[in-house]
């Protein structure tokens, strides 16, 4: 499955961190404000009361020292100053002596009342107002505008939300930077483990140079790799090795076995156990050799023999040469090869390469079988395969009979090295060549897919050129291994 | 014939050298390349046998020396390694043939009688015959006491090959490359195949077989004794 990368990106740990970061921020300074809201907007109502508190006590003071007259006189002038505060005056019965205000409420005390707004919006406008009833039994309202409050609270809300706004943006566009850095070394780490699956076991981790976490944890892993690289090689190198040093002594043995039997004379019972010997051998001798060569293929310094070839041709040969040991076995082998089909590689392994799926295609199936080679032209791309209608392989099995010395159980104990597809395997890499075992139901498809090359134009072999396994069903399987329940000497290898 | 072996190990060098010589040829031994240089520029040998891995010089030099000091003889190599890429660099150093230790004695005497027998300057051959059999290589034609036989191509080659080496015994190995130009051992009998078709072809209606099997060895055609 894969996702886009917005869904990689929001799912990566720094930018699930960025986020965390930015909401608990976010809530801190949601608090914060709403602290600071709530503290100016106590103060700006304390300061309101505390004005018109002031004013009241003034014009209480006026009625007592100078009169009603002058109280009245003196609301009307303080009506007229700049910046000035609401009034209404209105003796014991409520006839009004001063000032605008209207809607009063009759009560004493503190309240909050809508007045009509003179012409801008039908919204009425709010005035906090304090009632008193002064000694000679005048009511008189002062109050002031709520609107600058009501001002303060939009701008401070607004600035708020906007200040909110513009750091969840910046929180998460630093996030999701944060994590397509973090997402890109992460990717490189992961086509760095890819490619040494895919067998390149020569891939590392890039390093930037900056000694930060990554690069740390990147060298680390390279560390890793090149101590898992060193093992591989020293087990491979092992067993090349042992087939190296053994060679010498079994080559010394044969000699031997050869004089020994130049020697035997008439002896012919003597001369048949040697020459049994012999055989052995040279089986042992066989694998040796067989080892080696993949060794050395796999080693991948082959690609300086690469020439042109004419693969047409070297298919005809090679299938012509077992059609002919098909047909002595009672099996039929056809061939539908493309005509003058040219390509880059090296023919002697090729060659040896069909020789290997063929051999196995003859040797694995029963009597009748057909057997069918083909190569297909599809431009750019070129399809070999090797296909029987014999017992097949079973799906389980089929990624293990590239291994070496694997061999199916039921072929065990007939002849072969157990080495003959690892060899295929070998050879198919170095050409860059994508090598699949798959049900033919029934029976064996080996399919080799390549790009045709240009001639003239070698290449290393392509990453990730390795077989893949075709999965099929479990039931096609099954058929498989009913329709020739009575073939005990069936099987794959070399 | 005359034959060289430029060979350091001692049990390989000593087996050649006897057997060659429980044949009836001439053998020498030089055990490394300073030796085996001055020993193949002043002797006249038919076959030099050179190891591709020697102390001191390594073999491909050797040849390179050889070939540019004009000496003719025909150069054997003998590959250790996987030999992979060996064929191709021994040949283009001027070598002959090749051959991978370990190896049967046999197989290297028919390699060495193939190699022998090859004459520098050889008229060029247009039919090759042995008893009444009769290829004519430029009409592409084969007869046997007078019939036509038909042949495949490569059961062709495969004759021609017998007949050019007529009365030498030539092996399967040898067959496969140069025949097939298989430079690799298949596990099927491809060559035992062709031969017993080519066989029944050439030796069809009662008359006397040509093509015989030595055991363990090869193939040789040859008159009936």
């Amino acid at each position: 499955m894969s996702f886009g990368l917005p869904y990689r990106l929001v799912r990566t740990a720094s930018f699930g961190l960025a986020l965390l970061y930015a909401t608990l921020l976010a809530a801190s300074a949601v608090i914060l404000g709403f602290i600071v809201y709530w503290n100016v907007q106590a103060s700006i109502d304390r300061q309101m009361a505390a004005r018109i508190d002031a004013e009241i006590e003034i014009l209480k003071g006026k009625l007592q020292s100078e009169g009603s007259a002058e109280l009245v006189r003196e609301v009307e002038e303080r009506i007229n100053y700049f910046g000035a505060l609401e009034y209404f005056l209105a003796d014991a019965d409520g006839k009004r002596l001063a000032g605008s205000l209207s809607n009063i409420p009759v009560t004493d005390g503190w309240s909050d009342i809508p007045v009509p707004d003179a012409g801008h919006s039908k919204d009425p406008k709010y005035f906090r107002v304090e009632t008193v009833h002064l000694d000679n039994g005048f009511w008189l309202v002062v109050g002031d505008d709520l609107g600058p409050k009501e001002d303060i609270r939009r701008a401070f809300l607004g600035a708020l939300g906007w200040a909110l706004l513009a750091f969840l943006v910046l929180t998460l566009t630093a996030g999701a930077l944060l994590s397509s850095a973090f997402l890109r070394r992460v990717d490189a780490i992961g086509r760095t483990a890819e490619a040494i699956i895919n067998g390149n076991l020569h891939s590392r981790v890039p390093l930037r140079g900056t000694n930060d976490n990554f690069d740390r944890l990147s060298a680390t892993l390279n560390r890793m790799l090149d101590q898992i690289q060193l093992l591989m090689e020293s087990l491979s190198q092992v067993s090349n090795d042992i087939a190296h040093a053994l060679r010498t002594p079994l080559g010394r043995l044969r000699q031997k076995l050869e004089a020994a039997r130049a020697n035997s004379g008439a002896n012919s019972k003597c001369t048949m156990t040697i020459d049994a010997a012999l055989d052995e051998t040279d089986n042992i001798l066989d694998t040796f050799s067989a080892l080696l060569r993949i060794a050395q293929i796999e080693s991948g310094t082959r690609t300086a023999g690469f020439r042109e070839i004419d693969l047409s041709k070297l298919f005809e040969t090679v299938s012509e040469a077992f059609s002919a040991v098909a047909e002595d076995e009672g099996k039929i082998l056809t061939a539908k090869i493309a005509p003058s089909v040219k390509f880059w590689g090296d023919g002697d392994l090729i060659s040896e390469m069909l020789a290997n799926l063929l051999d196995n295609a003859i040797r694995h199936t029963p009597q009748g079988a057909q057997i069918e080679v083909t190569l297909v032209n599809h431009g750019s791309q070129l399809v070999a395969s090797v296909a029987d209608n014999g017992p097949g392989v079973p799906q389980s099995e089929r990624e293990r009979i590239f291994r070496r010395f694997y061999r199916l159980e039921r072929s065990i104990g007939t002849s072969g090295t157990g080495l003959g597809l690892s060899l295929v395997a070998a050879v198919a890499e170095l050409h860059g060549m994508q090598f699949r075992a798959s049900d033919n139901a029934p029976g064996l498809r080996m399919t080799l897919t390549f790009d045709s090359v240009a001639p003239g134009a070698p290449r290393r072999p392509r990453l990730p050129g390795r077989r893949a396994i075709e999965h099929d069903t479990p039931h096609a399987a099954h058929e498989i291994a009913c329709q020739h329940p009575q073939r005990a000497e069936v099987g794959l290898q070399g | 014939m005359r034959v060289l072996i430029i060979e350091d190990d001692t049990e390989t060098a000593d087996y050649v050298l006897d057997g060659l010589r429980r044949n009836g040829h001439i053998a020498d031994r030089a055990s490394d390349g300073r030796d085996g240089l001055m020993s193949a520029a002043g002797g006249d040998y038919d076959v030099i046998v050179v190891d591709r891995m020697l102390p001191g010089v390594d073999g491909l030099a050797i040849v390179k020396m050889i070939r540019s000091a004009g000496v003719k003889s025909a150069v054997l190599f003998l590959t250790a390694r996987g030999g992979i890429d060996d064929r191709v660099e021994g040949l283009e150093a001027g070598g002959d043939d090749y051959l991978t230790k370990p190896f049967a004695f046999s197989e290297l005497l028919a390699r060495l009688n193939a190699l022998a027998r090859r004459p520098p300057l050889a008229p060029i051959e247009t039919v090759l015959r042995v008893a009444d059999l009769e290829m004519d290589l430029i009409a592409h034609r084969v007869k046997r006491n007078g019939t036509d036989i038909d042949l495949q191509p490569r059961e062709f080659k495969l004759l021609e090959y017998l007949l050019r080496n007529a009365g030498r015994v030539v092996t399967r190995t040898m067959l496969l490359e140069r025949v097939w130009e298989f430079h690799f051992e298949p596990k099927t009998k491809i060559v035992e195949t062709h031969i017993s078709r080519l066989r029944a072809k050439v030796g069809s209606g009662g008359q006397q077989q040509l093509i015989h099997t030595i055991r363990g060895v090869g193939y040789v055609i040859r008159p009936p004794l």
